[in-house]
């Protein structure tokens, strides 16, 4: 947006004079479609992020031959898939402007509760059920404590990550133990191959894991198919239902919504009542995945951190009043391609956060460039 | 204190009117040491225009808020078409009939213009809980219009407008509802002169089609007797003046509070000396 010395001052992002030769209505006529189609996807509020992730993707597939694979499609899934399912709940709270730290927390209490409720004697499906209840009973203290109370709600959900690690490690008194129905089991079978014309019969091992866990996080793409229904979900209900206009409108002015006659305590309420539920989901997925539940307050705040920076990333903002699900899980992907594709790189393990946190520096400033760009394609 | 005398003149009988569609009764209300309504009673009859006057922290806006189920004062009634009239919410007052122009207009920056609107009153296609935003967007052309405020996309956020077509969206919200008694708290504060006068005519048609009962706020003496029936004025928490405009005039408005501020000053430097 260089102008041109001695020339008035232009607005920032109006379009610049057409360059001598031809007149303006001609070069635009000649990039039209192209043009079109990069403006539809800058004017989406997501349209940036989609940008650094795709350069992002590029790098590492040039870099590495081994990033365009389906075999590095598989591995991706889990570095991405469950943070953006926390991510979409968590954005509904930080539209609000609030924020929720204990989603960590309540995604690693979860697992241990559904434990406990499936080795008492409780079918697997009701004991999801009832443990997922049991997280939104801790998003409802969660709200309580924000809405009616009126505690900030970085210091009511610290309070309450902290409660429920500390119940996670008196739980399971420090040690992990073995995700119901979620053992991979092996049997031997017989598979008849011909060699040099001679049927010959060799044993081979396969791998089996109960339909429950195939759904709940043990198959390749079940956190996948999670994440994409979760995801599409809620970005519907927040942009097509009233949940999603008051939740805007509480986020942008809440006096102003209250006036208007718009339940503030109970929006907020409703959402923080959401995300712990999304974030025991995906507690319980990957214990289902990883085949035990670990007590590991530690990795437990590494997801939170992530999950938030997944909704940030995504265009979610910190002062509330607007964010997008899509998004958060845009934002997601973009971590998750980070870190798999500095893996890929042979980034020495000791390096690999050292490097992470540089990249997520250095995009993130490619990303305020794309969005400005953007701006200026959105005026002109 | 020593204008213990001035609640007891004013609660003296409340004036009223046979085809009155809201009557407040001795309201009084307290914010911590803060009085902000000691002893207040109006009454707005069908089609009328009723202004309310008062010197800056004299409990106006304070009074709309109770009327319109914001606040809940601390004493006194509300008689609604005659009947007792006790408001939980804004959704109560709503369901009455009552809607209400906010002096901070209680837009929502984020959210595009038609979608402020329709704000709790949102068409959704049932039985599915969906918005239906065309059904809206065509709906709230219609209502600016006939309003005859310019606002020439009504997709974007309020955000991007300027302050006096925020006022007129605040003020259509209002218009465009089923209600038949209007708050108006400063519908003129942030506009221009021209956005100003199309404000005032649009007062001026709905009370020649006098289906609507308006109690509005206003600071300028001028627009008060142009626009309204009736004024009623607060000073230190009661209501000081309550008559007709065609009996009062500038000068007599301007008298009074010359007064008030005579009498705050001996007040002072008696407390001072």
């Amino acid at each position: 947006m260089a102008n041109v010395a001695g020339e008035p001052a232009a607005a920032p992002g109006q379009p610049t004079p057409p360059a001598a030769g031809g007149p303006a209505h001609a070069r635009r006529g000649l990039l039209s479609p192209r043009g079109e189609l990069a403006q539809r996807v800058l004017a989406l509020r997501e349209g940036s992020i989609i940008v650094v992730t795709l350069l992002v993707a590029l790098y590492f597939s040039l870099q590495t031959s081994t990033f365009l694979t389906s075999a590095n499609f598989k591995t991706l899934l889990p570095y991405f898939a469950p943070f953006a399912i926390m991510a979409a709940g968590v954005v509904f709270v930080m539209i609000l402007g609030e924020i929720d730290l204990s989603i960590g927390a309540t995604y690693l209490v979860t697992p241990f509760l559904f434990y406990k409720l499936a080795t008492a004697g409780l079918p697997l499906v009701p004991a999801v059920v009832l443990a997922l209840i049991a997280c939104m009973a801790v998003g409802l203290v969660n709200g309580f404590f924000v809405a009616i109370v009126g505690i900030s709600s970085f210091v009511a959900t610290l309070g309450m990550l902290f409660t429920l690690e500390g119940l996670s490690l008196i739980v399971s008194h420090g040690t992990p133990v073995n995700t119901p129905a979620s053992q991979v089991s092996q049997t031997t079978r017989y598979v008849t191959h011909v060699v040099n014309g001679v049927h010959v019969q060799l044993p081979e091992t396969v791998n089996h894991i109960s339909t429950f866990a195939r759904i709940f996080g043990g198959g390749t793409y079940s956190e996948l198919i999670w994440a994409l229904a979760v995801v599409i979900v809620l970005q519907i209900v927040l942009t097509f239902t009233r949940w999603g206009l008051y939740t805007v409108a509480v986020g942008s002015n809440k006096l102003g919504a209250a006036e208007a006659g718009v339940r503030v305590r109970l929006v907020t309420i409703r959402n923080f009542i959401l995300c712990a539920t999304t974030a025991g989901l995906v507690g319980i997925l990957e214990a289902v995945r990883a085949g035990s539940v670990q007590p590991d307050p530690a990795g437990a705040n590494e997801i939170l951190l992530k999950v938030i920076a997944a909704a940030v990333i995504g265009g979610t903002l910190m002062t509330g009043g607007s964010g997008t699900v899509v998004g958060a899980l845009i934002g997601a992907l973009f971590l998750g391609i980070l870190n798999d594709g500095l893996i890929l790189q042979g980034v020495n393990a000791n390096y690999l956060l050292f490097y992470l946190g540089l990249a997520i520096i250095l995009a993130m400033t490619l990303n305020v460039y794309v969005q400005r760009a953007r701006r200026g394609v959105g005026r002109g | 204190m020593a204008e213990a005398t001035i609640p007891r003149q004013a609660s003296a009988p409340v004036s009223t009117a046979p085809d009155d569609v809201l009557r407040v009764e001795h309201v009084a209300k307290r914010f911590g040491p803060v009085t902000a309504l000691r002893d207040v009673s109006l009454h707005l009859r069908k089609g009328e225009v009723l202004g309310l006057l008062g010197d800056n922290g004299a409990g106006k806006s304070t009074l709309i808020k109770i009327i319109c189920g914001f606040q809940k004062q601390d004493s006194g009634r509300m008689f609604l078409h005659g009947r007792p009239y006790a408001p939980r919410s804004v959704d109560d007052a709503r369901a009455g009939g009552i809607e209400t122009v906010y002096q901070d207009l209680a837009l929502i920056d984020e959210l595009s213009v038609y979608h402020n609107l329709f704000l709790r009153r949102e068409h959704v296609h049932r039985p599915l809980p969906f918005l239906a935003n065309r059904r809206m967007k065509l709906a709230a052309r219609q209502a600016l219009d006939e309003i005859g405020i310019n606002i020439p996309r009504i997709d974007v956020a309020v955000a991007r407008l300027s302050g006096g077509q925020r006022q007129a969206i605040a003020v259509a919200r209002t218009v465009n509802s089923q209600a038949d008694i209007l708050l108006l708290d400063e519908p003129l504060a942030a506009m221009g002169a021209k956005e100003g006068s199309m404000i005032l005519d649009l007062v001026a048609r709905l009370k020649h089609e006098g289906r609507v009962s308006i109690l509005m706020i206003l600071h300028n003496y001028v627009h008060v007797l142009e626009a309204c029936d009736r004024v009623s004025m607060i000073e230190n928490g009661v209501i000081a003046l309550d008559k007709p405009t065609a009996e009062t005039s500038v000068e007599e408005l301007t008298e009074i509070v010359v007064n008030e501020y005579r009498r705050a000053r001996q007040r002072a430097q008696g407390g001072g000396g």
